[in-house]
């Protein structure tokens, strides 16, 4: 398996002088995730009879791989202190254009993720365009643009759901054709997009360019970064990130869409974000991160259910590693401008 | 000058009148603002509009429309919003339609406004939903809580051989129809089939996909679980979907209160064993029904036919509930039927 859309940076850095200011590999917050996951899956492993099989952990792969995705396109806007709250009614969107049109047309694979893909790219361009040149905080914005989306979306659903879909997305899904080798290729495909766009944000001259967006907008333009094309930029990427998750809850959900689709996950993907150790202020951040507290988050919901414990609880444990992750993030930010 | 301002007290007055005339003269349809052609109205409220059951519902109260020569208003909010749904109450009380029909998103609150509709001439129901501290004149109930709940628990025991380990998949934790199927459940597995063992209760809210997931936490931490029922229409196709993923058809059946046309699929393959609910146009068409008996000034039966279709219809003079019938069981062979 294998995206056939990528944002494919423009290799201009490679600034020989450039590899000292480097941040190192993982950030203390990533090594934090890890040992919770690990500390986390030890004990479930322990207290429940299957959370350590194939069986449990590569559907909660399968669950993260949306979350995730989309949270690669939410870090980097989030790193140029924007926000993009109208995610979840852009899934809407384009999950309900790609699957009516493969009910309609019975599209293969690699066009329909193409459609969804280009839909979702054309959603982020209108958010990205008015938050680059519009002049007002991304949240206004987006939240308007959330509004419009879900409008669009409940006129293509037409007061109905779309029965009888094909089995195209099945390769995204959580069933056995969902897998190569034992891994599900929703997942594989996350790591991928994660491990390109970590690259990215350390070795893109572009990438570097966001976190000084994210810092001080007007020093950044001063120095002679571009701002508003690589504003604009994320938030397409974003779109376009959309559009291939959309595919993925499709292959994960059932034979029929409802209107319900994409309700809510924009807070999922933010939580994911913030969780992972992005900064809500802007500036910094990292995909590895979000990719980590996705899992985190997904093993919450999984162990309290696996555990048999009240569902409520997932809301609760979730609630905290959110509070604790800004907790520790103001913190750092505090201790730093003390040094 | 005087001309103009006897004038001016003169609309004031036919206003006046024509306000007075409307809240005393209750059946009079020709001043009824929607009614062009004097035809009752009949007004209906669903909770949010445009979502596959509240348009199934509006497609029988259309049949009935065209059957029984009334007009027939279906306005609801685009969310399940009680303050939208509120709005296009009020709006609809000022309209004047001489049926009016809630199902009400927040019971409470909607009770002063059928009181106000009520004073204001218009007959007022509620139907799918009740609003029982309400003056609404009649419950139109697609089936009772109990009736419900015992035809999920006994198709999902029929499934599993009456025996073995079972979980529920609920959808919002504060929906009092649901909670109350959980408890009939409950009573009647433990009265009925002693050998069946509820062992966990999850709630997914109204996200498929998050039922699937739920199912196959589920599925991993019970291993010898044999059924899964979830219990509204997001969350039965998602566990049947679920055990479809986990290859486990056959192994752990599911029952639930999905939508024919979005349980087909799994009804077929096998995991999904039987499918709760009721003939939600039929439901529609009952409301519709009963909105013009009530226009009419009719008082209902005990017990009555409406035509062919729907039979066996109960009407309790006492808690004013009418109730269509026992609840529809789709299942593999009768499913195709139905078209929502």
């Amino acid at each position: 398996m294998r995206t056939t859309e990528k944002s494919r940076p423009q290799v201009t850095a490679g600034i020989p002088v450039a590899k000292k200011i480097l941040p190192s590999l993982v950030t203390g917050q990533e090594v934090v995730l890890i040992g919770i996951i690990a500390v986390l899956w030890i004990l479930l492993g322990l207290l429940t009879p299957a959370f350590l099989t194939a069986g449990s952990i590569l559907p909660l792969l399968v669950a993260v791989a949306p979350i995730a995705l989309i949270g690669v396109g939410m870090t980097l806007i989030i790193i140029t202190a924007g926000i993009d709250v109208s995610v979840g009614a852009a899934i809407m969107v384009t999950s309900v254009v790609t699957s009516q049109t493969m009910v309609a047309t019975g599209i293969p694979l690699i066009p329909a993720v193409l459609l969804s893909v280009a839909v979702g790219a054309l959603l982020g361009l209108v958010n990205g365009y008015l938050v680059a040149y519009g002049k007002i905080h991304a949240i206004i914005i987006t939240f308007g643009t959330a509004n419009l989306f879900q409008f669009i979306g409940l006129r293509f659903f037409g007061s109905s759901t779309v029965n009888g879909l094909p089995d195209t997305f099945d390769v995204f899904g959580r069933g056995e054709a969902g897998r190569t080798f034992g891994i599900p290729h929703s997942f594989a495909i996350t790591v991928i997009v994660v491990a390109l766009a970590w690259w990215y944000l350390r070795h893109a001259a572009s990438g570097r360019h966001l976190f000084a967006v994210g810092g001080n907008e007007t020093a950044a333009r001063l120095a002679g970064i571009k701002v508003k094309p690589l504003i604009l930029r994320t938030y397409v990427i974003t779109g376009a990130l959309v559009g291939l998750a959309a595919c993925f809850l499709i292959g994960q959900g059932t034979s029929t869409l409802e209107q319900s689709v994409g309700a809510g996950r924009e807070l999922a993907v933010i939580a994911a974000v913030v969780i992972g150790g992005t900064s809500i202020l802007g500036g910094r951040g990292t995909v590895l991160g979000t990719l980590l507290g996705a899992i985190l988050v997904q093993t919450v919901t999984s162990g309290v259910t696996q555990m048999g414990w009240p569902s409520q609880l997932s809301d609760f444990f979730v609630g905290v590693a959110i509070i604790a992750a800004v907790g520790t993030d103001i913190l750092r930010e505090r201790s730093r401008r003390k040094s | 000058m005087l001309k103009k301002k006897l004038l001016q007290s003169a609309a004031v007055l036919a206003i006046g009148a024509l306000a007075l005339t409307g809240c005393t003269n209750k059946n009079s349809t020709a001043d009824s603002g929607s009614g062009d052609s004097g035809k009752t109205t009949v007004a209906f409220v669903p909770k949010l509009q445009g979502i596959p059951y509240f348009e199934a519902m509006n497609a029988g109260g259309q049949q009935a429309a065209e059957d029984l020569g009334i007009e027939w208003l279906y306005q609801g909010p685009t969310t399940a919003d009680a303050a939208a749904q509120a709005d296009i109450v009020r709006s609809l009380i000022q309209q004047k339609v001489d049926a009016l029909i809630v199902a009400p998103n927040d019971p409470d609150s909607m009770a002063p406004l059928l009181k106000q509709a009520q004073e204001a001439g218009i007959k007022v129901a509620t139907a799918d939903t009740d609003a029982p501290n309400s003056v609404r004149q009649v419950f139109v109930n697609q089936t009772t809580e109990e009736n419900h709940g015992k035809a999920l628990s006994e198709s999902l025991m029929k499934a599993m051989g009456g025996t073995g380990e079972f979980a529920i998949v609920s959808c919002s934790e504060t929906a009092a129809n649901l909670n109350a199927y959980i408890e009939v459940i409950k009573k009647d597995v433990a009265a009925n089939y002693p050998q069946g063992k509820l062992v966990d209760l999850v709630y997914a809210g109204e996200d498929q996909a998050k039922a699937a997931a739920m199912a196959t936490d589920l599925m991993n931490a019970h291993p010898n679980l044999k059924g899964i029922v979830g219990l509204c229409s997001a969350a039965a196709p998602g566990v049947a979907q679920a055990v479809k993923d986990a290859g486990k058809i056959g192994q752990v059946f599911t029952v639930g209160g999905g939508t024919p046309m979005a349980m087909a699929p799994y009804l077929k393959d096998g995991s999904s064993s039987a499918s709760v609910l009721w003939d939600v146009q039929n439901l529609g068409y009952l409301t519709a029904w009963t909105g013009k008996e009530l226009a009419d000034d009719k008082t209902l039966e005990p017990a009555f036919d409406v035509d062919d279709k729907i039979k066996g219809v109960t009407f309790d003079a006492e808690s004013k509930i009418e109730l269509l019938g026992p609840p529809l069981v789709f299942t593999k062979d009768n499913v195709q039927q139905f078209k929502y």
